[in-house]
Formats: C-alpha cells, sequence, structure tokens
C-alpha cells in the first residue's frame, strides 16, 4: 500500500466519531481512539488487515478472498474481528450502482404487460390500452403501434366466409353434417354440447357430465322426481319372421339357466320388455357377448308372423350383429333404393354429401343462389345414422328361414325417464292424440293419421290406450306398475301445449273408487295386451311422421298467430300426431334395501322428433343426466352395467383395455414425485384387471389344496409357475366367464348370508344345500373358471375405489372383528418396497448420459443376469387356502412384502426384454402372483365403487373367483360367513365389507 | 357390526324368499319354481307431519324426529304410522311421546288394511311360466298424537 493511500484514510478515519472502536483481538487492545486503530501499518499482522481497506487490492491475500486459492489455501481461523464503515461503503458504492443501473433499467424483453403485477392484469390490455394504468398507456400505445405496422406483413388466414355467412342455417347445417361424418351425433346433441361435457365414444357424441355442479342433485331426481337421459344410442335390430323360426334361431344364442329368454311368455305376447344375456351361438357358458334387451310386437290375430325389436349398446352392436345374421342365416342384403328425393318416405337419410359438392363447384357469387336454385336444400338434416354411406345396406333377409334383419340403428329415438315421478311427467308432457275432425277425414290425405282415424278399430284401441294413461296419472310411485310394462300411444305434439315456465310435475293421486278399481287393475295386471299395439312398430308411419313434422319455425309462427299469447295452439295441426311407445324400467330387483329403487320409464319416438320431446319433457322439471349418470344408477340399482362389468364379453375388454390406457396417460401426465407409488402400496395392476391370471392361479391353489400328498419339489415349481407365465393376454382372451347361471347365483347367495343376522328370519323358509366341502366341490366342478359378481357393502367407514382389491380375510382378522374392538376397523398392509425405482432411476442416467437407448438396454440385461435363480413368487401361493388364514401364514405372507428377492426376480427379465415401459411406481408387465402378493389373498377386484348415498356407506360392485369364494366361505365360521377385505389401490388399510351375491 | 347393516326385517320387503331348489339332482321338484318379489307398498301422499316408522332407522332417532316436529315442528298434531312388523314400534313411539309430555298429548289409533302386490316371476320361464301377481293383506296402524285443543 503506498504513503499516498495510507494518508488519505488516515485522513478518512480521522472523521470517525471517536465512540466508535474496533477491537482486533481479545489480546491485541487498541483502545486508543479512532485514528489508531491497530492497522495503522502494514506490518500490523495478517489478521488485522481489514475486508474493506483493500478495495482494490486482489493481490492482498490478508482479507477475504472469493473460492479457493491455490497458493494462499489456507484461510484465516479467526474473522475480521471489525470493518470500517466508510472504506466498506466505498467498496460497496460501485456494485450498489450496477444494481441501481439495473433496476431502473429495462431489459430487452420487457413487455409493458409484464410490468403490472399479477392482480392487475386485465383480459385483452394489449387490445385496449385504456384498461391499462394511466403511467404505462404510452408505452403500450407506442408497442401497439410498433406491432401493427409488423402485423401486416405477416400472412392474414384467409376466411372466405364471414361469420354471418358462416352462421347462415343451410351452411351451418352443413358444417355440421361434416363434423358428424366420424361420430354421430344424437339429435339432441346441440342441447347437450351447451350443457354437458361430450365423450366421443362408440361411434358417437355423448354427454358424459354435466358441466354444472349436480351430481347430488341428479341422485336425489332420481329418487325423488325423475332425471332424464338421452339413449338414442342405443341400437335397435329389428328381426321380422315366423314366430317359431325366430325362437328356434335365437334360441341358440341364449340359454334358459340365465333367466328367462326371448320366449319367455309375458315378453313374447309383447306385455313386458324382456331382458337377457345373448352368447355365441350355442357356446353358451362360455363366449358371452353381452346384455340385451328385447321387445316383441304384439301378435295381429291371424298371422304367425312377427316383429321383435332387440336394443343392444353400440359396442355389443359390433358382435351382436354378424351372430344374429349368421344364426338366422341372413346373408342376402337388400340394398335399398339411393334416393329419389321425390319419395320422402325413403328410409335411408338422404346423403349429406352432394350439398357440399356443389357448392365448392359453383365459385363465388353464383354459390348462394345456384345452391338454392337446387330442389333440395343445401344442407339437409341429418336424420338417423349419417356415417353410413347411403347405399350401404340395412336389410338382410334369408331365403330358408324367411327372416329379415333390419338394422334400425337411429331410426328410433329413446329416452329414458328414472325416478318414481316419471310417469308424472310423461302424463303431465304428453296428451293423447285427438280425433280429427270429418273433413279431413273425408279426403285422401298423405298424412298417416286421418288414414288412422278411418279405422274404427285402431280408434278404439286409440280410446282404449288413452283410458290406460289417463290412469296412470293416478298412480303416486312409477315402482308400482308391473316391471316391464309396455304401453303404446298416439300423441299429440307436445310442443303445442308447452307451458310458459319450468315447472315440477307431479303426480294427482286422486281416492275416487272408479278411478281406483282401474288403478288396481293396472298396478296387478299391467297393461292389456292389446293397448301394447303401436304404429310405431310401422315403418311407413315412422318414416310418415318423420317426414311430414312441423318445423319450429312454423310451430311458433302459428302461436304467434294465437289470440291470448302462449295458450294452447288449436286446432292442433294434421302433423302433429305422433305413435310413441312408453316401455316400464324395472327398478332395483336384487337386494333387500332399498327396493324398486330407480324405476322409470323409456319412451320411443320416431327419429326427427327428438327435441320436439325433449324441451317439453325438460320443461317438467326433470333432471339431465349423462352417460356418467347412468354408470350410477346401474350402480346404486346393483345392477352391472353394460361394457364396465362384462369383463368376459369382447366390448368389456375392449373398454378395459382403453381403460387401462386412458388411466395410464392420466397417471403418466403427473410429475413423478406426485405420482402413488403404486408398488409400494402393493397393487399390481392399478388400471386393470388380470382376471385370467387371477383365476387360473385360484385354480392352482385349489388343485393343490386337493393333492394332499404333493411333494415340496412340486409345490415350488407350481409357485414359480405365476411368475413365470407370460401375460395372460397372450393366452385365449377370455378362457374365463362371469357365473350367470340363476341357480347357482342363488345358491351362492344363500351360502353367502351370515346364518345370525337379523336378515335372516326370511330365509327360514328355503331348502338350500348346506354349504360343506361336498356340496363345495360339486358346485365347482360345474362352474370351471368362473368369477362371480358380487356386491360390497363396507361395514364401517372407506369409500372403494375402481380396482380396489378384495381380499380373503385371516382367522385372527376375523377374531378381532369378532372382540368388538371399537377402534378396529381392518388390518393395515406394510408397505413393500419398490425395486423398481433403482431401476428407472439408472435407466434416466443412463439415457442422459449416453443418448442411445442401447446402452442402457446392453447394461440392464447384465445388472439382471447377476441373480439367476428362478422366479419365485410368495410362498402364500401354494398355500392350503383354508389354512392360509392361520397365523403362520400371515406372518410368512406378510414377511414376504418385506424380504424383496420374491417379488422383484419375476419382473426384472422382463423389463430387460421391454425396457420401454418401465414406469415408475408401477409394476412392469408379466406381473408376479396377483393372489398372493400382499399380505392378504386377493379373491378379485372391484369394477366400479364409490359412497353409495342410497345405502349410506361406501358400496362396491366387483368380481371375484368363484373358486376363491367357495373356499373362503367354506374356511369362514357361519356368523361371519360373507366378510372380506377390501383395500383400495392407493391405500393400504383393509377395509371390511360384506358381500352379496344376488340372485 | 354387521348386524348394522343388514336390516331388520321390516315394513319393507325383502327380496327373495321362495327360491329354487337345490342344485343338486333331485327326483321330486316342484314343476313351476318361482321368485318371490315383492314391490313397495302404495305410498300416498305425505303431509310434513305424516311420520311413517320403519324397522330399519333407529327407534331413537324416530322418537327424537316425532318430538322435533310437536316441539320445534309447531304442529299440533302428528300421525305416526307403521305397517306390518312396524306397528309394533309405532305404538311404542306414540306411547313414549306420550309419557315424556307429561298427560300433555292425547292418542287416537286407527287401524287399516294395506293390499300389498308381489310378482311372481317363474324361474323356468318357457314351459309353464305364466308370471303371477298376487295380493295380500297387512295390517297397519296410523295413531293420531296431539294435544287436546283447550276448551
Amino acid at each position: 500500500m503506498s504513503g499516498a493511500k495510507q494518508r488519505m484514510r488516515e485522513k478518512k478515519l480521522s472523521k470517525q466519531p471517536a465512540s466508535v472502536q474496533y477491537t482486533s483481538s481479545p489480546l491485541n487492545s487498541s483502545q486508543s481512539g479512532g485514528s489508531r486503530n491497530g492497522r495503522g501499518t502494514p506490518m500490523a499482522g495478517r489478521h488485522s488487515s481489514s475486508y474493506g481497506a483493500s478495495p482494490g487490492g486482489p493481490s492482498d491475500r490478508g482479507g477475504w478472498v472469493r473460492g479457493h486459492q491455490k497458493d494462499g489455501g489456507d484461510y484465516e481461523e479467526e474473522l475480521p474481528k471489525y470493518i470500517t464503515a466508510a472504506a466498506f461503503a466505498v467498496a460497496r458504492a460501485s456494485e450498489v450502482q450496477a444494481m441501481l443501473k439495473a433496476v431502473t433499467k429495462v431489459t430487452g424483453s420487457c413487455h409493458v404487460l409484464g410490468a403490472i403485477p399479477k392482480h392487475m392484469r386485465r383480459r385483452a390490455m394489449s387490445h385496449n390500452t385504456k384498461r391499462l394504468p394511466c403511467r404505462l398507456r404510452e408505452v403500450a400505445n407506442r408497442m401497439r403501434e410498433k406491432s401493427l405496422e409488423a402485423g401486416p406483413k405477416k400472412k392474414e388466414q384467409p376466411k372466405n366466409k364471414s361469420r354471418k355467412a358462416r352462421r347462415r342455417h343451410g351452411n351451418l347445417l352443413l358444417e355440421f353434417n361434416r363434423r358428424q361424418r366420424k361420430n354421430v351425433w344424437l339429435e339432441t346433441h346441440i342441447w347437450h354440447a351447451k350443457r354437458f361435457h361430450m365423450l366421443k365414444k362408440w361411434g358417437y357424441c355423448l354427454g358424459n357430465r354435466p358441466t354444472s355442479k349436480c351430481y347430488r342433485a341428479c341422485y336425489r331426481a332420481m329418487s325423488n322426481h325423475c332425471l332424464l337421459q338421452d339413449l338414442s344410442y342405443y341400437c335397435c335390430i329389428e328381426l321380422q319372421g315366423d314366430e317359431d323360426k325366430l325362437l328356434a334361431c335365437l334360441s341358440q344364442l341364449t340359454s334358459k339357466e340365465t333367466g328367462p329368454t326371448f320366449a319367455a311368455v309375458l315378453t313374447l305376447s309383447g306385455q313386458r320388455q324382456g331382458s337377457t344375456t345373448v352368447y355365441r351361438a350355442g357356446q353358451y357358458p362360455s363366449q358371452p357377448l353381452g346384455p340385451v334387451t328385447f321387445l316383441w310386437r304384439p301378435r295381429t290375430p291371424g298371422s304367425s308372423h312377427r316383429q321383435l325389436w332387440i336394443w343392444a349398446h353400440p359396442a355389443l352392436k359390433q358382435n351382436l350383429f354378424p351372430e344374429l345374421q349368421s344364426v338366422c342365416q341372413c346373408r342376402e342384403p337388400i340394398i335399398p333404393v339411393v334416393a329419389p328425393v321425390v319419395t320422402p318416405a325413403e328410409p335411408t337419410p338422404s346423403p349429406p354429401h352432394p350439398g357440399p359438392r356443389q357448392v365448392e363447384k359453383t365459385p363465388g357469387a353464383k354459390r348462394k343462389r345456384s345452391a338454392r336454385d337446387d330442389d333440395a336444400p343445401p344442407g339437409k338434416k341429418i336424420l338417423g345414422d349419417g356415417t353410413r354411406p347411403p347405399s350401404a345396406p340395412v336389410t338382410w333377409t334369408s331365403a330358408s328361414t324367411g327372416i329379415l334383419i333390419n338394422d334400425l340403428t337411429m331410426e328410433i329415438v329413446r329416452y329414458r325417464l328414472i325416478g318414481p315421478q316419471s310417469h308424472a311427467v310423461l302424463t303431465e308432457a304428453l296428451e293423447a292424440a285427438t280425433d280429427c275432425d270429418a273433413v279431413s277425414k273425408a279426403q285422401a290425405s298423405p298424412l298417416w293419421w286421418p288414414q288412422h282415424c278411418k279405422d274404427q278399430a285402431q280408434m278404439t284401441l286409440h280410446r282404449q290406450q288413452a283410458e290406460v294413461f289417463q290412469t296412470l296419472k293416478g298412480i303416486y310411485s312409477t315402482g308400482e306398475v308391473p316391471p316391464g310394462t309396455v304401453l303404446g300411444l298416439n300423441v299429440e305434439d307436445p310442443r303445442l301445449a308447452l307451458p310458459q315456465k319450468r315447472t315440477q310435475a307431479l303426480s294427482i293421486v286422486t281416492a275416487e273408487q272408479d278411478v281406483d278399481e282401474k288403478r288396481r287393475e293396472l298396478m296387478l295386471k299391467g297393461v292389456p295386451e292389446h293397448c301394447c299395439q303401436s304404429s310405431l312398430w310401422d315403418r311407413f308411419v315412422r318414416d310418415n311422421v318423420t317426414d311430414n313434422k312441423l318445423s319450429e319455425q312454423e310451430i311458433n309462427r302459428r302461436k304467434r298467430e294465437v289470440l291470448v299469447p302462449g295458450s294452447r295452439l288449436s286446432p292442433t295441426p294434421l302433423q302433429s300426431r305422433v305413435p310413441v311407445l312408453m316401455v316400464h324400467q324395472p327398478g332395483k330387483q336384487v337386494g333387500q334395501e332399498m327396493s324398486g329403487w330407480g324405476a322409470g320409464w323409456d319412451l320411443l319416438l320416431p327419429k326427427g322428433w327428438g327435441m320436439a320431446f325433449w324441451v317439453p319433457l325438460v320443461y317438467r322439471g326433470v333432471r339431465i343426466g349423462g352417460l356418467k349418470m347412468s354408470l350410477k344408477h346401474s350402480q346404486n340399482k346393483g345392477a352391472p352395467h353394460f361394457p364396465h362389468d362384462f369383463p368376459d364379453c369382447p366390448a368389456g375388454v375392449c373398454f378395459q383395455r382403453e381403460q387401462e390406457t386412458e388411466l395410464l396417460n392420466k397417471f403418466k401426465r403427473r410429475p413423478p414425485a406426485k405420482r402413488t407409488n403404486y408398488v409400494k402400496h402393493g397393487c399390481l395392476a392399478p388400471f386393470r384387471c388380470p382376471w385370467q391370471q387371477l383365476v387360473e392361479e385360484w385354480e392352482l391353489i385349489t388343485s393343490e389344496a386337493t393333492e394332499v400328498g404333493s411333494s415340496a419339489e412340486r409345490r415350488g415349481q407350481s409357485r414359480g409357475e405365476p411368475g413365470v407365465r407370460p401375460g395372460p393376454a397372450t393366452a385365449a382372451p377370455s378362457s374365463f366367464s362371469v357365473l350367470r347361471s340363476r341357480k347357482s347365483l342363488k345358491l351362492l347367495s344363500s351360502w353367502c348370508r351370515p346364518t345370525t343376522s337379523k336378515g335372516q328370519r326370511s330365509l327360514r323358509a328355503r331348502e338350500q344345500a348346506p354349504l360343506d366341502a361336498a356340496s363345495g366341490a360339486a358346485f365347482l366342478t360345474t362352474h370351471v373358471r368362473a368369477v362371480a359378481w358380487v356386491r360390497l357393502s363396507l361395514l364401517s367407514k372407506g369409500r372403494p375405489e375402481l380396482h380396489a382389491q378384495v381380499c380373503v380375510a385371516t382367522q385372527e382378522d376375523l377374531q378381532r372383528l369378532g372382540n368388538k374392538e371399537a377402534a378396529y376397523s381392518g388390518p393395515l398392509e406394510h408397505p413393500h418396497k419398490d425395486r423398481f425405482k433403482s431401476k428407472v432411476k439408472r435407466r434416466k442416467k443412463g439415457n442422459k448420459k449416453a443418448a442411445p437407448a442401447q446402452t442402457s438396454s446392453t447394461t440392464l440385461p447384465t445388472s439382471k443376469a447377476s441373480d439367476p435363480d428362478p422366479p419365485l413368487a410368495p410362498a402364500a401361493c401354494s398355500l392350503h387356502p383354508t389354512s392360509v388364514s392361520s397365523g403362520a401364514v400371515l406372518r410368512q405372507t406378510s414377511a414376504s412384502p418385506s424380504c424383496p428377492p420374491a417379488p422383484a426376480k419375476g419382473p426384472s427379465s422382463s423389463c430387460a426384454a421391454s425396457p420401454t415401459n418401465l414406469v415408475l411406481g408401477l409394476w412392469p408387465d408379466p406381473l408376479p402372483s396377483v393372489t398372493s402378493h400382499c399380505s392378504r389373498v386377493t379373491l378379485g377386484w372391484v369394477t366400479q365403487g364409490d359412497f353409495s348415498l342410497s345405502a349410506g356407506c361406501g358400496e362396491a360392485l366387483g368380481l371375484v373367483s368363484l373358486e376363491g369364494l367357495v373356499h373362503t366361505l367354506m374356511a369362514q365360521p357361519a356368523e361371519q360367513r360373507g366378510l372380506v377385505l377390501l383395500r383400495n389401490p392407493s391405500a393400504l388399510h383393509y377395509r371390511w365389507a360384506k358381500i352379496n351375491v344376488e340372485a | 357390526m354387521t348386524e348394522a347393516r343388514t336390516p331388520g326385517a321390516a315394513a319393507l320387503p325383502q327380496t327373495p324368499l321362495m327360491a329354487a331348489d337345490s342344485s343338486l339332482p333331485s327326483v321330486e321338484m316342484d314343476p313351476v319354481e318361482y321368485t318371490l318379489r315383492k314391490r313397495l307398498p302404495r305410498k300416498l301422499p305425505k303431509r310434513r307431519n305424516d311420520v311413517y316408522v320403519n324397522m330399519k332407522t333407529d327407534f331413537r332417532a324416530q322418537l327424537a324426529r316425532c318430538q322435533k316436529l310437536l316441539e320445534g315442528g309447531g304442529h299440533r298434531e302428528i300421525c305416526v304410522h307403521g305397517l306390518g312388523l312396524a306397528i309394533n314400534r309405532a305404538i311404542n313411539i306414540a306411547l313414549q311421546l306420550q309419557a315424556s309430555s307429561q298427560g300433555a298429548l292425547q292418542l287416537a289409533a286407527n287401524t287399516s288394511t294395506v293390499e300389498l302386490v308381489d310378482d311372481l316371476e317363474p324361474d323356468d320361464p318357457d314351459e309353464a311360466g305364466e308370471p303371477m301377481t298376487r295380493t295380500r293383506n297387512n295390517s297397519a296402524i296410523h295413531i293420531k298424537v296431539y294435544y287436546p285443543s283447550p276448551q
């Protein structure tokens, strides 16, 4: 340090107040004032050189030095004891300067909008600068101008039509038709699209759930009032032919064991709607297709020609239709006559394509006019199935059997009303058609109603039907009507009497003697047979009604002319009589609580009339439900829902695959740190249910149970097998089946009930075979590789989720439950160890390091080769199922998750084969033994589960292995029979649940 | 725990009563087997002061509900209805109400007969099975619990 500098410092320091003193060290007592602070000379020692004193001297190694210094590596033992404020400030001055500069200076990318704090930002600020605070407006204006200058250089997206043109009716229709080429819209699509989250499923656009919050409101509507759903996406297949031949053909598809078939007496007469499960021809009990409902047209006297409608889910239709064709030998298609436009009664919808093509051809200003000049309107609304090419056949016939199959998909609109007041809604919204006056009757008319009126027999029938319909008003609840009742009716256009306001329709119960008699008859006998007839069965009537529907515009025009605004339109226009069919849907028929819950009516309409009936129904105060609500409906009803709960049907398999990818994608979208680690929870397949594997493993377990003297060696082999087995998907797709035989289900259900519960009172009359080893074995031999639907209701807390595990309780668990410990709500699963985590990480690192994936895949097998011993499933697999619940087993099995080698090996070989499907938190593909992976043996999985608002506890519908179930029941004491444990995939807590098998 | 969930046999119907024979091939079998499904008893419009007693809900809860109606609800009279097995409970509730009111409440009981409907579904549909509907009668009680009007 030079002398001049030192002098300067001394001068500065002389201005320090005298009270400020620094002590460099306890030893160095320099208390002689501010001017002498012990570091006057450079010789004062290393430790005395202060930090602030050497602003520009990097060579001064005595001060604080940033970073690691090579030569003077060792730091001082003691930090400087004092610093000089002024010097310190001077040293920082430049830094502060820089900082201030940085703060004030606007960086290059900074936008005006970015300068405002978040809470002050508004929508479209850059568009309208007045939304900005004053002080920023000027800058923003400047920037806006700049961007405007730059803007036009970008190529403007050419829009050939103005919005007004696009919204013009014809053009809008063309656009709509284009948009439903792939996924058909229902007639209520636009109504739904405004209010629902739409899903594209099974070739349709369907409302999934409303955008508003109304889960509970919808439930209340179902249990107290009425919930409306559009089920038009259900496919109707019409069969025509001689009754005997039809029955002979159809009997191949069904089995009497599963319940009433197509030939059941009441349904055959047309009085009731029937439902049955359809199998591939002659394949019962394997290869089921799915459930269908069906409706016979009542017999016309003196003719054996019958008409049958089979209603099937669209996912089922693609399997069912070829099956029906082959069964009925209907191979010859009748190609529909394509469309001279003059015949409006053409069944196939006129094609949407000619319109757009013509528009494209004629360019410019002529476009509009030329389109108008065409005798066809430019865009015709698609009615019926628009995805089908117009020339595709919809009808097939057979020369040998004389049966005619007709695909009526989207030809009939089907609305479902669920709830005790649904009949009230119907009776209020609909009105039996009035007779037409003599004048219109006399003259020939292209409309169907005047002609219908001429026939005296038809009119008496109509009057009788109207009378029944009147009686329906006096019923208190929809559940009072015999289940499946059918009522045909001709009604007036409900738009004519649309109320001004949305009101709640309620039933009016009167106690008049006369009405009471009729009501009683309706309740006991249902609708008389001849009243089930309807003109809706008649294709010509249907088409006539569809084509001659008054447009909304026309109705509104006529309404405007009515003298009293809002009053009913009269006289009724001739066109507005519609034949409909009302079909009663039975409510909950199984189980003991809430019987009759969720009963309702289905309303069948000719196509094209969808919205005309929808809005009036909505105006009667119904709630609208989507797909989700229909799932909840069937769940509360305790009925399996079609694609979800039918894993043995092709549609169900397909659904499960889709569901798995969907859930997996959702899972992968979460950041890895926020994902549930299912491996740790001991959940092998959280997104799907390996039914096949489950059934096979239980078969193994039981077979071992019977072979008492099997050697340990064999046991070891069989133990190993589940791990080695290639994925169950590679085996035959569904060699297991769901138990549907009524008799067996009844037997099983009687076994499941605890014998000492209060609910037992009603069962005393039953003489069923008691459950013992012999009857159990006999039962199982008749049903190999079967799973059974069970309804599980939780005993205490808990909300079962999708794919929750159903597990067997051990003896200890049952004992603890029997002791009535208040706090005991179920055992806990020990957390498993995630063996794959390190592998996932290692692979990730490997990928990062050496970009090609080959390196990582080559390193992986070598790491695996180090553990050569064969895959070993946990020990419980081989256990005697009756001894499964013993304490020793429990300890053994509960030890297995904590000892890592067992579960880890099976998959290790797999992830070498396919390193890509290793996802953190999931088991890679070939799963180890699914039954014995956890401390409790798995019986099955839950396919739907939720808190049930009707039962007031968690309820689930699931499938369990039949063998497992029977053996579990046998092992349990009589008073605790049917108790199982339920564990969610993302939880470790087992909850107690009661199994109910419903027959 | 199990008992808590399984409902007591109640005024509400329980579904399967008469059921199929065992699956074992027995020589003598009833030619037509039926499944019995009971429909719900006919409901009538309900005023606010009507209480339908059942066997599923806890007794105390039902009693409390009646008391609330009489005291907090401002009703001068309530009607307690019981059907079948629940008659006993309905009477119990009414008597308890009277006892707890120190004689301020009076009772007026009426009995009636309610017609119930059962559906009999044939298990073997194709042979003889004509589904049947039968009616049977059950007793019901309607107890009016009221404060006598002051003269």
